[in-house]
């Protein structure tokens, strides 16, 4: 069997749903973190595989300005997460029901 | 092969005319320089760096009205990148507008906090220089660093307050839902990416995240099924930034826990943002609009209906004003879907941003200057008497929320008419009525707000309770600054719901 451009794609769609289903459900903070960044990741791997199956390169070059971002908001997502432990002593969604009408 | 490679790098090279962006440019330099001004200027002058700011800011958007308002280089630059027209030149100067009102009224909730400050005016102009750049982008790679530039900036605005809680969790609400939209539209942009730069199919083309290039594969493959998942991915992402139903979920909360300035930043500008980049949009899946218009007319009439009646029950003044926007952006999607039969009805979108934009920052200066340590618990009952302990925030908030609800004279009511006037022309019959109902059930709370700031209000607290701590009376931090912000954004709402003088023939679509 080889390798082909849908297996790729299949496993990127599989990738992104992995994450998108663990940030809706999963209730630690941290892991939401890490399902987002799984998305990202997921999106990066289409554009790989798309750019190197059609060949052209602007999905290429793509990847790298998405990795930058999630650069970005790992360090401006764990100052936040990190400064709210401090306050509350927790990360964990349930707890996390101060703000209400 | 090399010349060749060289050549063309060339002449995308000679499409970068820098010229075009000065007003971002400039508000890039603006953010630096005031980054440098807290390392030289000496401790007790650092008060001035927020005005600093504010006067790059009108010294910048004077010049842009005055000498360049119709924009002084439209059309395509940086090989593709970004297409510049008068609508992305109106935004320019609305984005221009809000982040001088944001500065002032960080400038006003900071005045008691101990808080590092020159850091939020910094990152206030880099967001704006980011959310214009997104107004005007014309390709998926500089829309996503656009939005993303606006968006890492808008999580720093809003946990800003890092003492108090419920601005951190607010934060990180706005974190998880922020980025959670983010991937689902860069998800969509890779479908799109990969449906138009495959070599087998017609129309094709290697560089398919131009929205030029994208619109001519979508023309020959109108029923292609990975692009039309791409489309709703993608429209899906938008709609988060917009607080559309059913992706409002995280404005209540955020709009409550960020400080009063960050709300109104994210009410306002944030929200153009995210119309300015719909209205580009549309244009480039219009083929798809078999698909895109039912999409949008529903998303539409849903987010006017949960924005008015979610907002009927709210006692909290942040969560109130947000779900109330909730509804504003539902006329606006009313706007957008019939701008597709309607084309002149784009200006009259950018009016109502206008409209919304004077009566929202009336609203949030009143706000602002309401005596209350963390803005976050601010509830109809802190109006009490408003009016009769300072008439001045009294009448500017009346008129501000009147032309939020769309009284007569004043001009949220042209923007809602204009709104009911395109749909009507693009004969959108049920969204026409489903924005009436909208208007009439807004009323309710909105009066609700005006009654708590000028008829007696019976409260049952008691004696014991009362601090022994002085009265502190609304408005005492009111400067002339102050008042010159409040009578511009009260003023621009009674003219222009008068008299539309210069801007009638930019209204009519010429």
């Amino acid at each position: 069997m080889t390798v082909g451009l849908e297996h790729y794609i299949a496993l990127s769609a599989s990738l992104f749903a992995i994450g998108f289903f663990g940030v809706l459900l999963r209730k630690n903070t941290l892991v939401i973190y890490m399902c987002l960044e799984l998305m990202l990741n997921a999106c990066n791997l289409g554009l790989i595989a798309f750019s190197r199956y059609h060949g052209g390169m602007s999905g290429s070059i793509f990847v790298f300005f998405t990795i930058t971002v999630a650069a970005a908001e790992v360090a401006v997502g764990l100052a936040i997460i990190v400064a709210l432990f401090r306050k509350r002593q927790t990360v964990q969604v349930p707890d996390l029901n101060a703000l209400k009408n | 092969m090399p010349t060749e490679t060289l050549k063309s790098l060339g002449d995308i090279a000679a499409t970068n005319s820098w010229g075009a962006i000065y007003p971002e440019l400039i508000l890039g330099c603006l953010a630096l320089a005031l980054l440098a001004l807290e390392v030289i200027l000496p401790k007790f002058a650092h008060g001035a760096i927020p005005r600093i700011s504010i006067l790059g800011q009108v010294l910048l958007l004077g010049y842009i009205i005055i000498f360049d308002p119709a924009g002084c280089c439209n059309g395509i630059a940086f090989g593709g990148m970004i297409e510049l027209s008068g609508t992305s030149q109106a935004l320019r100067i609305f984005f221009l507008l809000a982040s001088i009102f944001v500065s002032y009224l960080a400038m006003v909730s900071f005045e008691n906090k101990t808080l590092a400050r020159v850091e939020y005016f910094a990152i206030t102009l880099v967001v704006t220089g980011a959310l214009s750049i997104m107004a005007m982008s014309n390709h998926f790679v500089m829309l996503f660093v656009a939005l993303e530039t606006a968006t890492v900036g808008f999580y720093i605005l809003v946990s800003y307050f890092r003492q108090n809680t419920l601005s951190l969790e607010a934060g990180l609400k706005y974190l998880i839902m922020g980025a959670l939209s983010s991937a689902i539209l860069l998800f969509g942009i890779v479908l799109l990416y990969g449906a138009a730069s495959n070599p087998a199919m017609a129309g094709s083309s290697l560089d398919s995240m131009n929205f030029q290039n994208l619109r001519v594969f979508l023309e020959a493959n109108p029923t292609d099924t990975l692009s039309i998942l791409g489309m709703l991915l993608v429209i899906s992402g938008v709609a988060f930034k917009i607080g559309a139903f059913p992706f409002q979920i995280w404005i209540p909360d955020v709009y409550q826990g960020a400080p009063v300035s960050t709300t109104a930043f994210l009410a306002v500008s944030s929200k153009a943002a995210g119309f300015a980049v719909l209205l580009t949009l549309t244009k480039v899946f219009s083929p798809l609009s078999d698909w895109l218009l039912p999409l949008l007319s529903g998303i539409a009439a849903l987010t006017i209906l949960f924005g008015n009646f979610a907002a009927l029950t709210q006692r909290n003044l942040k969560r109130m004003i947000g779900l109330s926007g909730v509804s504003h952006a539902g006329f606006l999607l009313v706007g957008v879907v019939a701008v597709q039969t309607v084309p002149e009805a784009t200006n009259w979108v950018l009016f109502y941003l206008f409209a919304y934009l004077l009566g929202s920052m009336a609203v949030f200066c009143v706000l602002a200057h309401l005596p209350k340590e963390w803005d976050a618990d601010l509830s109809l009952d802190d109006l009490g008497d408003l009016a009769k302990k300072n008439g001045f925030l009294g009448i500017a908030l009346a008129i501000g929320i009147g032309s939020l609800a769309g009284i007569p004279p004043l001009a949220g009511f042209i923007g809602k008419f204009l709104i009911f006037v395109a749909a009507f022309k693009a004969e959108l019959y049920v969204l026409l009525g489903v924005g009436i109902v909208g208007v009439v059930i807004s009323i309710y709370y909105y009066f609700g707000v005006i009654k708590a700031a000028f008829f007696e209000v019976w409260s049952f607290t008691d004696e014991d309770e009362k601090s022994d701590a002085p009265a502190v009376l609304p408005g005492q931090s009111l400067t002339a600054l102050g008042r010159l912000a409040i009578v511009f954004a009260v003023g621009g709402s009674i003219v222009l719901g008068f008299f539309q003088g210069p801007l009638g023939s930019w209204l009519s679509g010429q």
